[in-house]
């Protein structure tokens, strides 16, 4: 099967470009170079049999968790295990003045503190290594952790984070991202704020919406979403004394756990053993460490284990959180319903960090058209920081926001052109072999089936 | 101070700082980590455990105060030769998924089926008011517990 427009460009950027507009990184389909996908696949009756469906399936450790036996890392304790709480700056943006420990340090029970500059490399993140293990010359989001203790108990963890003096120097805040998108305040560095894009165009939408019967404009925003995990994120770190690092953490992915340890330490990794555990819920926000490093280095100070489990505040301040977008859908319809022409500007809100914004950057835009033939589309999508909390992975990575947005549009159409809701998608809707907005030809479509069974089931038709 | 109390039918005692709360007490002094922490201000409720016939959330409750006390946990809840009927019907369709509200959901259900045989839906909703499941959207758990409320029932 072969791939059909090759004028189409898909152009997908991560990091603070040069004012050249270099493609540098980016995926760009050329006409020498069509994307090709495997994708005559087989259609045997070995393929067709799914025994599994259609069958009760038990989790195989449904039996633990009913019994209160799993072990989550809050559970695991180890022998001289001490704790550590994390000083988080309640300043949005503020230069960091100087940050002093002594006190805290001295306080009966506590073992030891760290800050940032004691990392050898403070900076780590899974697409963009922007993000300071601890701030130690600027803050960018109420919660940025600036300094760490370990101590005999949280309590006095707790007790001895007051007794840090963090002298900040306040810097202009930027909040809204449309704020954020005119650079004249910025958050990392002296170029822009605008750290992700993507353009996805096909056909062209300026001539099919001016030939359109109606043009509706729409714009759509999201909020923020924190993942809450019912178990809060939580590590154990220990340094032994042949240089080797163990980590216990409900963190997902723990190779990529691994680099940023070895890299944040200056470690090989071959010296850093991650152990994942149980998590007790993830949804996208333990996809990345938080203080797997600060709690290494105090155990490397202290030779002893340190746990670290995050509070619910810490959780909702200090984890990441869900992308809001601002998006902007223009589209051209006809007087039968069908879409000629759909032009998306969006604009997410990074916050202050990347974590996983080219994930979401990239899913989003491809998925902005809705699962709707377009002939004519265009989208562009940017991602700036603001001085928020890190927005990052969470179920579905851009979609939602996206389907809020194209699903909300369809709608106000077809009551504004007295069309049924239902009739309306099933004129645009994909079919067996419709091509994406990135012109991957689909296979096993069943959007038309699905709605037609589905309204069937929920009595759509019967008034 | 000294803590003294039954937990599962056996006398426990531990001499605690009087801030220790109930679930701190259990979790640290006792090693029973069934119950667990999630928010420790009383709103998820995955630290649930049954007080003298009621549940709690223990994060809210001192230790102290639970002094002379019956206490029950999910530790409890098996005995050595079977699960609870609770425990066979969240396992078979599917009402724990990552787990962690699971020991609490558990806890809340048992306190309910003691006191109601025959819950309605609503009865059910309510008394798991308090425990807060971001994986499941909570319709296998009520399934689960009308299943385990026909098998005591029986």
């Amino acid at each position: 099967m072969a791939t059909k427009p090759t004028k189409d460009v898909i152009d997908q950027k991560v990091g603070i470009q040069d004012t050249d507009n270099s493609l540098t990184g980016a995926l760009r389909v050329k006409e020498d170079h069509p994307v090709i996908y495997p994708l005559s696949l087989p259609e045997n009756d070995e393929r067709q049999a799914t025994p599994a469906v259609g069958q009760s399936a038990t989790r195989s450790d449904a039996r633990l968790h009913g019994l209160g036996q799993t072990q989550y890392i809050d559970d695991i304790k180890f022998p001289n295990m001490i704790y550590a709480k994390v000083l988080r700056s309640e300043r949005a943006h503020a230069k960091i003045v100087s940050i002093d420990v002594s006190e805290a340090e001295a306080m009966p029970g506590v073992y030891a503190t760290v800050t940032g500059k004691e990392f050898p490399t403070n900076s780590f993140g899974p697409t963009l290594q922007d993000q300071p293990v601890l701030a130690d010359t600027v803050v960018r989001h109420f919660g940025d952790g600036v300094a760490a203790v370990a101590a005999v108990s949280e309590q006095v963890a707790q007790e001895a984070l007051k007794k840090i003096k963090v002298v900040y120097e306040d810097l202009p805040v930027v909040l809204d991202p449309e704020e954020a998108f005119k650079d004249e305040i910025l958050i990392h560095g002296p170029k822009s704020n605008t750290y992700a894009s993507k353009v996805i165009k096909k056909g062209d939408v300026k001539k099919a919406l001016a030939k359109a019967d109606h043009v509706f404009t729409n714009r759509y925003k999201t909020q923020f979403v924190e993942h809450v995990p019912i178990e809060p994120h939580a590590s154990i770190a220990l340094w032994d004394g042949n240089g080797r690092v163990t980590l216990w953490s409900s963190l997902g992915r723990i190779t990529l756990g691994r680099e940023d340890i070895s890299r944040t330490l200056d470690i090989p990794q071959s010296k850093v053993r991650m152990i994942g555990t149980i998590v007790g819920g993830n949804f996208g926000g333990k996809n990345e460490i938080t203080n797997e490093p600060i709690l290494a280095l105090l155990s490397k100070k202290t030779g002893r284990p340190v746990k670290c489990t995050y509070t619910r505040g810490d959780e909702f301040v200090s984890s990441t959180i869900r992308h809001p977008f601002i998006m902007d859908y223009t589209t051209g319809i006809n007087n039968d319903g069908k879409i000629v022409a759909r032009k998306i500007r969006m604009l997410l809100d990074g916050g202050a960090y990347c974590s996983w914004t080219g994930t979401t950057i990239g899913k989003g835009s491809i998925l902005a058209a809705g699962p709707y033939n377009i002939d004519n589309l265009q989208v562009e999508s940017f991602a700036v920081y603001t001085n928020k909390t890190t927005t990052g992975a969470m179920r579905g990575f851009g979609a939602p926001q996206v389907c809020f947005a194209y699903e909300s549009q369809m709608d106000e159409m077809a009551h504004a052109l007295g069309i049924d809701p239902l009739t309306i998608r099933l004129k645009n809707t994909f079919r067996e072999g419709s091509l994406s907005p990135t012109s991957q030809t689909l296979h096993s479509v069943v959007v038309e089936e699905s709605l037609l069974q589905a309204s069937e089931a929920f009595g759509w038709n019967r008034g | 101070m000294l803590v003294e109390l039954k937990v599962n039918g056996e006398k426990r005692s531990a001499d605690v700082p009087p801030e220790t709360t109930l679930l701190k007490f259990l979790r640290e002094y006792l090693d029973l980590t069934g119950a667990k922490l999630g928010c420790d201000v009383g709103d998820c409720g995955t630290c649930t455990v049954i007080v003298d016939g009621l549940s709690v959330n223990s994060c809210l409750m001192l230790a102290v105060k639970a002094t002379g006390s019956n206490v029950t946990t999910i530790e409890g809840l098996a005995n050595n030769s079977e699960l609870h009927p609770l425990q066979k019907t969240f396992e078979d369709l599917g009402a724990l998924q990552c787990g962690f509200c699971g020991t609490g959901m558990l806890m809340s259900a048992k306190q309910l089926l003691d006191d109601n045989s025959d819950p309605t839906d609503f009865e059910i909703r309510d008394a798991l008011a308090g425990n807060l499941c971001r994986c499941t959207g909570y319709t296998k758990i009520i399934a689960a517990i009308k299943d385990a409320a026909k098998i005591l029932r029986a």
